[in-house]
């Protein structure tokens, strides 16, 4: 059995990449990838650790986020056609229409 | 086959063996029937999508559902349920709460709802997709009512997508508007990868606790924890998902450019209820969940939140001051506004809970109706189409006399004079602040106040004190635009009077958190 | 406690060896010839009009957003039809069986709106459509 502090590198680590991706790509696209490294990252912790607590509530949770995950992926790609419609390109850099 | 035998155990637990009385049903009334308006307004769509005839059908259903869930919940207040001796009521093996905070936000929740689908009947007229704003609003608003009662960590993050992805399709509505679908775009980047945060924040604090239920944790924190760093970076990590909702710092980033692309009414919404929402959940898990003794070896988050406040109401004030454009300067002092409301809770743990939470909750309340009413009146100024900036309101008080006296109100009320519940409810947070013995953040509240008073008068100002311009005309006075702006500016009014019967209620729900 | 991993890290090791070697056998093995026709997309000769990067269809998207939906529902519907049986035996078949229905109700609510305004039928792309045109008058 491999101790829980390797997945919990293992998450952390996947995390980061996602972090990393959103940080530095400017394709929206790309951006929706990262966010769903980063929320399998927390579905490695959660199964993880539900198995090393011998509950299922972490098991359960994770099916949860992966749902959600889908449902924010619908969302969010309908709102980049949207983009790619009024500018053109799926570059988030692009929209500058109103200042940060 | 093993998943399996526990995945038994699991379901045939105490939450399926009794099947719940009746009375947890009536307890959610609110909830459901939110979610069974959305659902039949779902049925009236499919029967002619085609039609545009059915827009007031849609509305009106709408606007009764809403009503009618504003209705439930200000009776189960009014009954008592969930507060006094009986305590919360725990629906669902703890993961619905429904109690004094519950209600009280969901009045909020339904009442900003009604305000703001009152006003898009006109706001909407001749548009397309009305069906589906009404759908997204009313979803919306289901998922904040959740939110308010959610019991874990795993219902705290199902509503608040619930109460997010419609959010995200609401702001980016006007499609062929690029202004719009740059602010839905920008509002889902962020709330992405803040959920993100806020999900793997969630796994790490199940992995130091192994619970999710927000009791459990604060059991199993009570006992202490190895975990320490673990716990710390989750909490840290929690909190930031609640900065994304509550458009504080450093996480507000979104909210200017949101609220100034989206349609007005669904800024309204957006900066009002959806902010609410998130203070909701982050009082009710930090202040049930990570009880700053129990969290102290971890993190001080009392600490995060008191620099948190800090900074947020003085970076919203003074960006909103710089402002040319109304709206604009609305979004960044909404985002002010959410600094005095952190207060409450970078105050938690002195001695003074109740006070200091129900002073946030009282001024959420109050902001409910005076910052929808003042996103309400820049829908009015773009249904007659004069402009955004501030020049462009010059002298709108001599075309509508009404509606300029209840803009006032609500400047007034949001710079915090007497002429509405703004003031009483600052007051209470600044005796609060002071009573904990935070007279830094007393001093900021004040300071930031004196400044926002500058950039509110500036919009009381043009409307009553500036020439119009030659070319300022406006064609018509919309009927439900004008309900709902001059309904939230007597209701913002008469909360001057009133704040004390709202007061009660707050106190003692915000101290049956900690009893 | 390390045997298993020793076989896997094996079996890892194997798993890269076999391409890689392959890959270099074949390349000491094979003949270079410099000819274009090897670097065309068909190499029997076929000549491609225009690049791979066409736009699809909306209506590919729209499919495949509902597909992803109620794929995933499938995951939240898993669980309960694992221990249903026992559910009913413990709980009883009301408390076991309505909520599903309940939840799968909402989800018909869903699909047939989805339906009525038309995410299932099948628009034409006006570009398809001319191009249909030009290639009958030819």
């Amino acid at each position: 059995m491999v101790a829980v502090q390797y997945y919990l590198l293992l998450s952390g680590a996947i995390f980061c990449i996602g972090l990393f991706g959103i940080l530095t790509r400017r394709n929206a696209l790309f951006f929706l990838m990262s966010v769903e490294l980063m929320l399998n990252a927390a579905n490695i912790n959660l199964v993880a650790f539900s198995f090393q607590y011998g509950n299922l509530t972490g098991q359960v949770f994770s099916l949860f986020i992966t749902a959600l995950a889908a449902a924010e992926v619908a969302v969010g790609i309908g709102i980049i056609l949207v983009l790619y419609r009024n500018f053109g390109d799926v570059d988030v850099t692009k929209a500058t229409t109103l200042r940060w | 086959m093993v998943i399996s035998a526990s995945l038994v155990t699991w379901f045939s637990g105490p939450t399926l063996q009794t099947a719940p009385p009746i009375g947890d049903w009536v307890a959610l009334t609110p909830v459901l029937l939110l979610g069974l308006t959305a659902l039949i307004l779902f049925v009236i769509d499919s029967i002619d999508p085609d039609d545009a005839s059915n827009t007031p059908a849609l509305a009106g259903t709408a606007a009764v559902g809403t009503v009618l869930a504003l209705g439930a919940a200000v009776v189960l207040l009014a009954a008592g349920i969930g507060q006094g001796q009986g305590g919360a009521l725990r629906l669902y093996g703890g993961q619905l709460i429904v109690d004094g905070m519950a209600l009280f936000f969901t009045v909020i929740f339904t009442s900003v709802a009604t305000l703001v689908i009152v006003a898009s009947y006109d706001y909407l007229a001749d548009r397309v997709y009305q069906a589906e704003y009404y759908m997204l609003i009313l979803l919306a608003a289901t998922g904040m009512t959740l939110m308010a009662a959610a019991g874990s960590l795993a219902t705290v993050f199902i509503s608040l997508e619930l109460a997010s992805l419609p959010s995200y399709a609401l702001v980016a509505f006007l499609k062929d508007n690029r202004g719009s679908v740059e602010a839905g775009l920008k509002y889902f980047l962020i709330g992405a990868l803040s959920s993100a945060i806020f999900a793997y924040g969630i796994s790490l604090v199940y992995g130091a606790t192994g619970r999710l239920g927000l009791d459990a944790i604060a059991q199993q924190l009570s006992g202490g924890t190895q975990l320490v760093g673990i716990l710390g970076v989750g909490v840290l990590m929690v909190a930031g998902g609640f900065a994304f909702k509550t458009a504080s710092v450093p996480f507000h980033f979104w909210a200017p450019a949101a609220y100034e692309g989206a349609p007005a009414p669904v800024s309204a919404f957006l900066s009002s209820a959806s902010k609410a929402a998130g203070f909701v959940v982050a009082f009710r898990v930090f202040a049930v969940a990570f009880s700053p003794d129990a969290v102290a070896a971890s993190v001080d988050w009392t600490l995060a939140f008191w620099l948190l406040a800090a900074v947020t109401m003085t970076i919203g004030n003074f960006a909103a001051a710089t402002q040319d454009k109304v709206k604009r300067m609305l979004a960044y002092s909404s985002v002010g506004h959410a600094g005095y409301v952190l207060i409450g809770l970078a105050a938690l743990n002195a001695g003074q809970n109740g006070l200091v939470l129900g002073a946030s909750m009282i001024h959420l309340l109050v902001y409910g109706f005076m910052n929808t009413g003042a996103f309400l009146f820049v829908a009015l100024a773009e249904h007659w189409e004069i402009g955004r900036t501030f020049e462009d309101y010059n002298g709108l008080g001599t075309q509508a006399p009404i509606a300029c006296v209840a803009m006032s109100v609500f400047m007034f009320s949001l710079a915090g004079l007497p002429v509405g519940g703004g003031f009483m409810s600052k007051y209470f947070i600044l005796v609060g602040a002071v009573g904990t013995g935070h007279f830094v953040l007393a001093a900021l509240l004040l300071i930031n106040s004196a400044l926002s008073l500058y950039y509110y008068s500036r919009v009381v100002r043009s409307l009553w004190f500036e020439d119009p311009a030659d070319s300022l005309s406006i064609d018509g006075y919309p009927v439900g635009l004008y309900a709902a702006v001059i309904g939230a500016a007597v209701i913002t009014f008469l909360l001057l009077p009133g704040i004390f019967l709202a007061s009660d209620v707050a106190t003692s729900a915000a101290s049956a958190l900690f009893a | 406690m390390a045997s298993p991993w020793i076989a896997i890290g094996a079996l890892a090791l194997v798993a890269i060896a076999i391409p890689l070697g392959m890959m270099v056998v074949s390349s000491l093995l094979r003949p270079t010839v410099e000819e274009q026709g090897k670097s065309a997309t068909y190499e029997s000769g076929e000549i491609p009009t225009g690049s791979t990067r066409i736009r699809f269809n909306i209506q590919y998207y729209m499919v495949a957003l509902l597909f992803v939906i109620f794929d995933i529902e499938t995951v939240l519907i898993f669980p309960w039809t694992v221990i249903y049986r026992s559910a009913v035996g413990s709980a009883g078949l009301v408390a076991a069986l309505v909520p599903m229905l309940v939840f799968i109700g909402v989800l018909v609510i869903g699909l047939a709106w989805a339906w009525r305004n038309g995410a299932v039928r099948w628009v034409k792309s006006p570009r398809a459509e001319q191009r249909r045109q030009e290639r009958q008058r030819q």
